[in-house]
């Protein structure tokens, strides 16, 4: 399964895009790394020319709000990602927050899987879980 | 030299204008039409006045492909392929986002060569009907797929006489240029070869037609007759597809042509109507040209504007970026000694847009930002074509 994957925004931090990278590949994915500096806009074109069925987006200098609001507007442009699923990680709020009120924020900006400040073995066995339960469908 | 008796036409890449010896007349190209059609229509009865011997045309209308671009998204194939274009000599780019291609209406005129491109390798199915639909209504001369190799044998099935190259596009989502820009370099060159519509002009005129920028060049040694700059100048030649400059050789350290007073240097991708845009793209890559905006006092929003004031300041910021690629600033082919410059000249559409102020008013602004000096050569407007039909004069072999 192909899963294009990045840094939204002007995030620099690369470590855990790295990580993402190779846990991806270790669990079977086939990984279209965007790395970091990366634009909504290439997200989704990236997922285009690939034909991957996952997005999984990470952030986490505190940008992630501004672009999570621009996410609906823009993914309707397209006409081919509605089965698109989309994930996001990192730190999603600027400070610690509280994932009972940034998680359902950001499922209504559209994304599947909101993982705020979550472990990454912990986040990718939901996405996991996620493409099985959606499958049995 | 007499002109007597001699009907000289230049067919330009967006007018052409007819020239007898009491008078210039000056008409924009209906591109629906062949160009002897379209001279034809206007200027028939002054032509039929004249002897076959004594019509002598000059063309700078072919010079370059007509290219439309089908690509799947923005950020990948299309800004890709238009890369690439670009590189290779290109000047007319158009570009259609496939997933809406329904909604792009169908050019009249017919395109040079299309070029479909989208998806990596790995990824397929991604073109159908509505691509078919689309180009069985489009009038082509080639056509290319750079796409997805496992589309390639649906689109070889469906698309007559398409050209299979690799992929533009890796797996890692990379730029491959090398096939792509092969194939367009020689399509231009044998467009270059003879258009069907130059060959059909030989039918009023026994005369070799010769390149418009051939005929400017015999002008040169003439100009200061007939105007009173200063030696050494440069003549830019702003059209609606490209923009030449001629210089006089005392401008540069290393001279490539021996045998001329002056040099010449073409910049194809630089023009106000059929390179508009890659004038805008060359623009937006320039870091000074906020600043000129701003100076002129308009925002970058004029990119999407038509008109007579966008005219006026695509055709401004045409010499800048031009001045600055002959600098030092942008190392390009050659550079000028912009401080030995005494006099710009400046010939062809652009003189029937700009005054001599606003273009006094751009060459400031590059001497300024671009060259920190407080030299300011003079500009000269040859706004009645006199520099052409001079060249025409000058030049015995023409004749
Ligand atoms: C190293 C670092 C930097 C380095 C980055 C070097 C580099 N090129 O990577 C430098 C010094 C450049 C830097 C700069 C900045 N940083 Co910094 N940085 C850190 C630091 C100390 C460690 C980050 C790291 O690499 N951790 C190791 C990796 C493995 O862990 P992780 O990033 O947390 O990712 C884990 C999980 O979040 C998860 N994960 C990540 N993405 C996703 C996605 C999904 C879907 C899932 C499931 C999981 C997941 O997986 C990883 C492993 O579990 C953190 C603080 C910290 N201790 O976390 C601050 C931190 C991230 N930085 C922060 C800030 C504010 C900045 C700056 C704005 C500082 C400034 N004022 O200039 C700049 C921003 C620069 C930019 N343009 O982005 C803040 C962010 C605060 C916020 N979001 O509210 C932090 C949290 C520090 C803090 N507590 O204030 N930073």
């Amino acid at each position: 399964m192909k899963v294009v994957t990045g840094v939204v925004g002007n995030d620099i931090h690369v470590v855990a895009n790295r990580l993402i990278d190779l846990s991806l590949r270790a669990r079977g994915f086939e990984v279209f790394n965007l790395g970091v500096n990366t634009y909504l806009e290439e997200f989704f074109d990236a997922a285009v020319e690939t034909g991957a069925e996952v997005l999984l987006i990470s952030s986490l200098n505190g940008e992630a709000e501004g672009w999570g609001r621009e996410v609906k507007a823009l993914k309707a442009k397209y006409k081919h990602l509605d089965n698109l699923i989309m994930m996001i990680g990192g730190n999603l709020v600027v400070g610690s927050g509280n994932a009972e009120d940034i998680v359902p924020r950001y499922k209504n900006y559209g994304f599947d899987l909101v993982c705020h400040q979550v472990d990454l073995n912990t986040g990718l066995d939901t996405l996991e879980a996620f493409i099985q339960e959606r499958n049995k469908q | 030299m007499s002109l007597e008796n001699k009907l000289l036409i230049d067919v330009g890449s967006t007018y052409f204008k007819i020239s007898t010896e009491t008078s210039i007349e000056q008409h924009f190209r209906d591109f629906n039409k062949d160009i002897l059609d379209d001279l034809m229509h206007h200027c028939a009865e002054t032509i039929g006045k004249y002897d076959k011997q004594n019509v002598h045309i000059c063309s700078s209308a072919n010079g370059g492909l007509n290219t439309l671009i089908i690509g799947i998204t923005n950020s990948y194939s299309l800004k890709y392929a238009t890369n690439i274009a670009f590189n290779s000599g290109i000047n007319i780019i158009d570009t259609i986002l496939y997933q809406d291609i329904e909604d792009y209406s169908v050019p009249s005129e017919l395109v040079d060569v299309v070029i479909i491109v989208g998806g990596i390798d790995s990824c397929a199915g991604i073109f159908n009907d509505s691509l078919y639909s689309y180009l069985a209504k489009l009038d082509y001369s080639n056509i290319v797929f750079v796409g997805s190799s496992q589309d390639a044998p649906m689109i070889e099935q469906n698309i007559e006489n398409v050209d299979i190259l690799p992929n533009i596009i890796d797996n890692k989502l990379h730029i491959v240029e090398e096939s792509l820009k092969e194939y367009l370099t020689n399509l231009y060159q044998q467009d270059i070869e003879g258009k069907e519509d130059i060959k059909s002009l030989y039918a009023i005129t026994d005369n070799q037609i010769y390149p418009t920028p051939y005929i400017v060049n015999s002008a040169l040694p003439l100009i200061d007759a007939r105007y009173s700059i200063v030696n050494p100048f440069i003549l830019l030649d702003i059209g609606g597809a490209t923009t030449d400059i001629h210089y006089s050789k005392d401008l540069v350290e290393e001279n490539i042509v021996t045998e001329n007073e002056y040099d010449r240097l073409v910049f194809k991708k630089l023009g106000v109507y059929k390179s508009k845009q890659s004038l805008i793209f060359a623009a937006k890559n320039n870091e000074f040209v906020y600043e000129l905006l701003m100076h002129l006092k308009v925002t970058e929003n004029i990119f999407n504007e038509q008109g007579a004031k966008a005219t006026k300041i695509l055709m401004q910021l045409a010499i800048f970026l031009v001045l600055c690629k002959l600098s030092h600033y942008r190392k390009a082919y050659v550079n000028l000694k912009f401080q030995t410059i005494n006099s710009f000249v400046l010939t062809g559409g652009i003189t029937k847009v700009l005054s001599t102020e606003e273009i006094e008013d751009i060459v400031a602004f590059f001497y300024k930002k671009i060259l920190t000096s407080e030299h300011r050569p003079k500009v000269v407007l040859d706004a009645n074509y006199d520099i052409w039909t001079l060249g025409v004069k000058g030049d015995e072999s023409c004749l």
